[in-house]
């Protein structure tokens, strides 16, 4: 069994995710956008953070962005104990939205805010993807 | 509401109470509740039947339970005509304070027990949910200090490293807590800059001497109208005359400054309700969970322009016997945070100065005191709520 298998998400837990989960298996990273404004948002949420409004459809955004601030963890989070030390970060997505992800295979001491970073999917075993990045 | 010329003083703050901060006591958030409840009464004389009012924050020990403040009447023989329950974390007990102001204003009660216990450390809370098991927990954050380790190097991005004075903050406020009998005890013992910057590195740049340790503990104030205070012939401590709050600033920015927090709205709010202008503060009762919070209370609030906090912090002495002391009782970063009663810790602190109660470590010329509260850690952004009290002697 995968190590990282403890660290599946539990999909539909709030809101409707059934549809960011299901591309997730096929590399692609869906973001709700509102249907009037075409403003985007993330995470997923029940109404839109634009209008008030229910009004939301997925779309495919690049993966692009850049490093917002990031942290390595020495002290993990239960269940990640075998990943220590690893690096969670804020990446802002080209398409204008902030995503909390790990940074995958980087050299943490030498990381800078704005680097260019890339979307990539993590095997988490059992068939199920999670988004990371790295650096591009 | 416009502000006043004159600051209102119809409600009075009558007594406090605080339990011993303390690691595993075993003991249950009643139990704590009902120590701090004993200390208020004896104290200021009242008996059960003169409180008709509690407001209790929420906990982390008793969190599954949904009528965890039913029951705290229950356990404690009070029969409140008005019964709050604050969810607003380490907000909760100023927070509290002005929704009771607000309840005896409107005659829905007198006397108001403002409480807080949580036996954290020796029952730990169950899942939180919302969107945390999809999109925080798979990423292995650890929790607030993931957050704030994320928020400290955003922060040193865009203003500089602020080490040195964190270092000195964390002195500062162990010094405090070194004449704090009630602190935690396992915190009692002095450190030096030097041990706050070779501390254990825990979510990088956050260090372990960045944080509180989670305790278990209580605390409450009584908080009535000045009228009543007065037909009771029970002494006035002080007045809450300011008060403001924000949850989910900036929550429908899409890529928010993190380093731009609530206080920015909730500080100026207090201090022009209370017609104080910074320089005319005598202390700080900072909620500090960790470190790097003060400064950005600080800037925010209007102490120092913003990026500036750690040459403020430099620059200033915040020992209890200096120009602007701060977090006197050591803080919950030195006395210890208990659970989600942590926000009362300062708050009961400042009540005491006022009194002129604090003992070895009494402020002098004891005239007013900024109280603030931070609740709850968000997706990726700062704080939930922040919130700010202003109190002043009677």
């Amino acid at each position: 069994m995968n190590a990282d298998a403890g660290r599946a998400p539990r999909p539909n837990n709030y809101t409707d995710t059934t549809p960011f989960w299901a591309a997730a298996r096929e590399g692609r990273f869906l973001v709700q956008f509102d249907r009037r404004t075409g403003e985007p948002q993330w995470f997923p949420r029940s109404l839109s953070m634009s209008t008030g409004r229910r009004e939301l459809e997925w779309r495919e955004v690049s993966g692009r962005g850049v490093l917002y601030s990031w942290t390595v963890t020495h002290s993990p989070w239960p269940g990640h104990e075998h990943r220590v030390p690893y690096v969670c970060a804020l990446v802002d997505l080209e398409e204008g939205v902030r995503v909390l992800a790990n940074l995958l295979h980087v050299d943490a001491g030498s990381l800078t805010v704005g680097q260019p970073c890339q979307l990539v999917w993590e095997d988490l075993g059992g068939g199920v993807r999670y988004p990371a990045f790295e650096l591009r | 509401m416009p502000p006043r010329a004159e600051p209102a003083k119809d409600i009075a703050i009558i007594g406090y109470g605080e339990t011993m901060v303390d690691l595993r006591t075993g003991r249950s958030s009643y139990d704590l509740a009902a120590e701090v409840l004993e200390e208020i009464l004896e104290s200021t004389g009242l008996g059960l039947a003169d409180i008709d009012g509690l407001s209790v924050g929420e906990t982390m020990s008793e969190t599954a339970n949904p009528f965890w403040a039913v029951y705290v009447c229950e356990q404690l023989g009070l029969t409140p005509s008005w019964l709050q329950l604050n969810g607003l974390g380490g907000a909760s007990t100023i927070g509290g304070v002005a929704r009771a102001a607000a309840a005896i204003r409107d005659g829905m009660c007198e006397t108001v027990l403002v409480l807080a216990a949580d036996a954290q450390s020796s029952n730990p809370p169950t899942e939180y949910g919302a969107h945390r098991p999809e999109f925080q927990y798979p990423t292995g954050l650890k929790g607030p200090v993931g957050a704030f380790g994320l928020l400290t190097r955003r922060y040193a991005h865009q203003y500089g490293n602020p080490d040195a004075a964190l270092a000195k903050l964390a002195v500062t406020q162990r010094n405090h807590a070194l004449l704090n009998p009630k602190g935690c005890p396992k915190l009692r013992k002095p450190i030096t800059e030097n041990d706050y910057l070779r501390s254990k590195v825990v979510s990088d740049p956050l260090r372990m001497l960045d944080s509180v340790m989670v305790c278990d503990g209580a605390n409450g104030l009584l908080v009535t109208s000045t009228e009543r205070a007065k037909k009771m012939g029970v002494k006035i401590i002080a007045h809450p005359t300011g008060y403001g709050e924000i949850t989910n600033f900036n929550g429908r920015e899409r890529l928010p400054d993190i380093t731009e927090t609530g206080f920015s709205v909730a500080g100026p709010k207090a201090m022009k309700q209370a017609g104080l202008t910074p320089d005319g503060v005598r202390m700080l009762q900072l909620y500090d969970d960790f470190l790097i919070a003060l400064l950005l209370t600080l800037e925010q609030v209007g102490f120092c322009p913003p990026g500036k906090g750690a040459q403020f912090v430099l620059d200033t002495d915040f020992g209890f016997a200096g120009e602007l002391p701060l977090n006197t009782s050591g803080g919950q970063i030195s006395a210890g945070q208990p659970g989600l009663a942590g926000g009362g810790l300062n708050a009961v602190e400042a009540v005491r100065q006022l009194a002129g109660e604090a003992g070895d470590r009494q402020v002098d010329d004891p005239r007013n005191a900024l109280v603030t509260g931070i609740g709850a850690i968000p997706y990726g952004r700062n704080w939930a709520v922040s919130n700010a009290l202003v109190l002043e002697r009677a």
